[in-house]
């Protein structure tokens, strides 16, 4: 090491070491402005939360409770934890040919993890992750949740 | 008896007792330990002495520097948490007659020297012991206090010599493990 | 009525009416309940100060629920500890493990002796000042040892390593950048050094070398109060807790407040030796400036200046990422101890010279 890049390190070190203390520097004194912190249950009503916080699986419908599940079960096979069952049946298409088609999605929210791969497995985006997080109940048995609307079927085009 | 003299019957009361502890103690950290405690208690006298340089002289070096390396040292060997194992008979008769012999020898000392009370005003100036370490002329202490310090170096070339990969024949070895215990006992 | 007089006046009463040991040993009772509220107060303050600092700094919040703005968290904490069952793990080294907490907290009770807080309270005008500090100081590093080594535990002992390796390291560097203030001063006396500062602070007078000694003092007292970014002895994230991991209660809060009064109490040794300990900011011959400044107290100067360098250690403890042992050890070794050795140099040429204000 030459004397130059040694004095060329301490210099650099100082440097860096003001730039840091700048930012947190900044943050104190104008943190009554920036509060990050969200006071949860007092302020319920208005909370907002990350737009990439997951709380748990959800699955989409539109108004006509219409869904993009073709039942492949790439989801089920993606979960690291067995959380998704998915049962399938049979459909008759107008041509008369029998098609696989969504059962019945059983969700166990309490043995998710919110890893997101159901989500990135999905091939039809049937599924996503909801903000939500009040998720505690009285009996672990209502945490077993049906993901398909009663009377729901898969949307018109969706292979 | 006054409360100064009280205080200076514990102070060596408790460097004593320390020192006792520090020797009879079975297990290395608790023996280094007491010799803390020990030279703590040498450092008191020396506050109650009004010796405040040396005293804050013998808490950096022994308490700060010496007693810490010999800790660090202890930590690094094995099995520190064990008992030792009890010294023979032998060893006992060498160390009982060590210790009569150096009780006899100092007391010897302190009774062929007669004390008269000074009525000198005592002068603790730093500053004045400063100038003497540096002074080069009678009744200073220059050479000496170089002396120290070329055995600190002599200190330093050993440690060298010693973390050296494959320079260490063990003459060198031998000889700078002497200077550096030679340098513990300054 | 200033805080001098009142002492001076409580002194000479006690002399007056009482033989004059039992008055010294008065005085003894009256400083150690004082010290021991000081303690309490300072722990109090200064944990809250740190949360609310750390809070603010991150954009959060901190702690609000527990009186006005949540400043009696700490009462509540304190109370916790109190309350809490102090334990004693089995296998360990029963004596010294009990021992090592009191050990370190006696220590931080011995360094506040010579400390000016304001004029003419100082507990005791030592000839040997910043040596008695730098010397005592050296001795907290037992406690952490003994406490490591006692607790019979991986964490503890490798805690206790590191946290002895950066405390011996870290005082070569802190003695040298206070040795600069003492060649400047020509003595070690606290009130010396203070009095020194009369027309101005050593960090003004004393050029750049003194400058160059401040910045070093604040980087190695924030390595030998164990904080963050040097917090190697008790990184949470590798060794849980580091030398206190087996302790709890009432011998964690010891552990804790004697952390917190380090920080204090380096704190005001560096206010002392640089930003002129309760000495008000003059300015040269600015006769009506230095007169306004002169009407604040010097209790008030003196605790606003450490709380000054409290805030700023407190700033590196919530920006920077903690160091690894090496790059510890390098720092130190490598910059702090030839640049203080090259300043130490130059501070001398300087006072021989008489290039000093």
């Amino acid at each position: 090491m030459t004397l130059k890049q040694y004095f060329k390190d301490i210099f650099t070190g100082v440097k860096s070491l003001a730039t840091g203390m700048r930012v947190t520097g900044g943050y104190f004194l104008r943190h009554h402005k920036e509060k990050i912190t969200e006071q949860y249950p007092d302020n319920r009503d208005k909370l907002v939360l990350a737009e990439r916080f997951r709380g748990e699986v959800v699955m989409t419908h539109d108004d006509n409770n219409e869904h993009a599940c073709t039942g492949c079960t790439a989801c089920e096979l993606a979960c690291p934890n067995g959380t998704i069952k998915i049962i399938t049946k049979f459909d008759m298409t107008p041509e008369g040919k029998k098609k696989k088609a969504l059962d019945t999605f059983i969700y166990h929210l309490e043995l998710c993890t919110m890893c997101n791969l159901c989500v990135e497995a999905c091939p039809t985006s049937a599924i996503t992750m909801a903000p939500t997080f009040e998720h505690s109940v009285f009996d672990r048995s209502q945490l077993i949740k049906k993901l398909n609307k009663p009377g729901s079927k898969i949307r018109e085009g969706v292979e | 008896m006054t409360l100064a003299q009280i205080v200076f019957y514990l102070l060596a009361a408790f460097t004593l007792v320390m020192a006792w502890l520090s020797v009879s103690a079975r297990q290395l950290f608790r023996s280094a330990i007491w010799l803390l405690f020990a030279l703590v208690g040498v450092a008191g006298i020396y506050f109650w002495m009004e010796m405040e340089f040396i005293a804050a002289v013998q808490i950096v070096v022994y308490v700060g520097g010496v007693v810490v390396l010999i800790i660090f040292s202890i930590f690094l060997t094995n099995q520190s948490g064990d008992d030792m194992p009890l010294a023979g008979i032998r060893r006992r008769i060498a160390a009982a007659l060590a210790v009569l012999f150096g009780i006899g020898f100092t007391a010897s000392l302190v009774a062929g020297q007669s004390f008269t009370a000074s009525t000198q005003v005592f002068d603790n100036e730093v500053s004045r012991i400063g100038h003497a370490m540096l002074d080069t002329g009678v009744g200073g202490y220059a050479l000496p206090f170089e002396a120290v310090s070329l055995l600190l170096l002599a200190a330093m070339v050993g440690c060298i010599v010693i973390a050296m990969k494959d320079g260490g024949k063990e003459k060198i070895n031998s000889a700078a493990t002497a200077a550096a215990t030679e340098q513990n006992q300054q | 009525m200033s805080f001098e007089a009142l002492a001076n006046w409580i002194h000479n009463w006690l002399y007056e009416t009482l033989h004059p040991t039992v008055a010294l040993l008065v005085e003894f009772a009256i400083v150690g309940v004082l010290i021991i509220g000081l303690f309490a107060v300072l722990g109090l303050v200064l944990v809250m100060m740190e949360r609310k600092v750390s809070s603010w700094m991150q954009l959060r919040l901190g702690p609000n629920r527990i009186g006005p703005w949540g400043w009696f968290q700490t009462v509540a904490d304190t109370v916790k500890l109190i309350v809490k069952e102090g334990m004693t793990p089995n296998n360990v080294d029963k004596l010294l493990f009990n021992l090592a907490p009191m050990l370190v907290i006696v220590v931080s009770m011995v360094i506040m002796a010579p400390i000016m807080f304001a004029k003419g309270i100082q507990i005791w005008d030592i000839n040997i000042g910043v040596l008695f500090v730098a010397a005592v100081s050296s001795l907290s590093i037992i406690g952490v040892l003994m406490a490591g080594w006692a607790s019979n535990n991986k964490y503890s002992l490798l805690g206790a390593m590191r946290s002895g390796a950066q405390i011996v390291s870290y005082e070569l560097s802190a003695g040298l950048s206070i040795l600069v203030i003492v060649v400047l001063t020509g003595s070690l006396k606290m009130s010396d050094i203070v009095m020194a500062q009369a027309d101005g602070w050593w960090l003004f007078k004393g050029h750049v070398p003194a400058i160059i000694a401040f910045v070093i003092f604040i980087i190695a007292a924030t390595a030998e109060t164990n904080r963050a970014p040097f917090d190697l002895a008790e990184a949470e994230s590798e060794l849980t807790a580091g030398f206190h991991t087996e302790y709890s209660g009432m011998k964690f809060a010891l552990f804790f407040l004697a952390e917190y009064v380090n920080i204090f109490v380096v704190c005001a040794i560096g206010a002392t030796l640089f930003l002129g300990g309760w000495m008000p900011f003059h300015i040269g011959s600015w006769e009506g400036f230095n007169h306004v400044m002169d009407y604040i107290p010097s209790s008030v100067w003196f605790f606003g200046k450490t709380f000054l360098l409290i805030f700023v250690i407190m700033w590196f403890r919530w920006t920077f990422p903690r160091l690894r042992i090496d790059q510890l050890l390098s720092l130190e070794w490598k910059y702090l101890l030839p640049i203080s050795m090259f300043n130490i140099l130059l501070v001398t040429i300087i006072a021989l010279a008489g290039w000093h204000f």
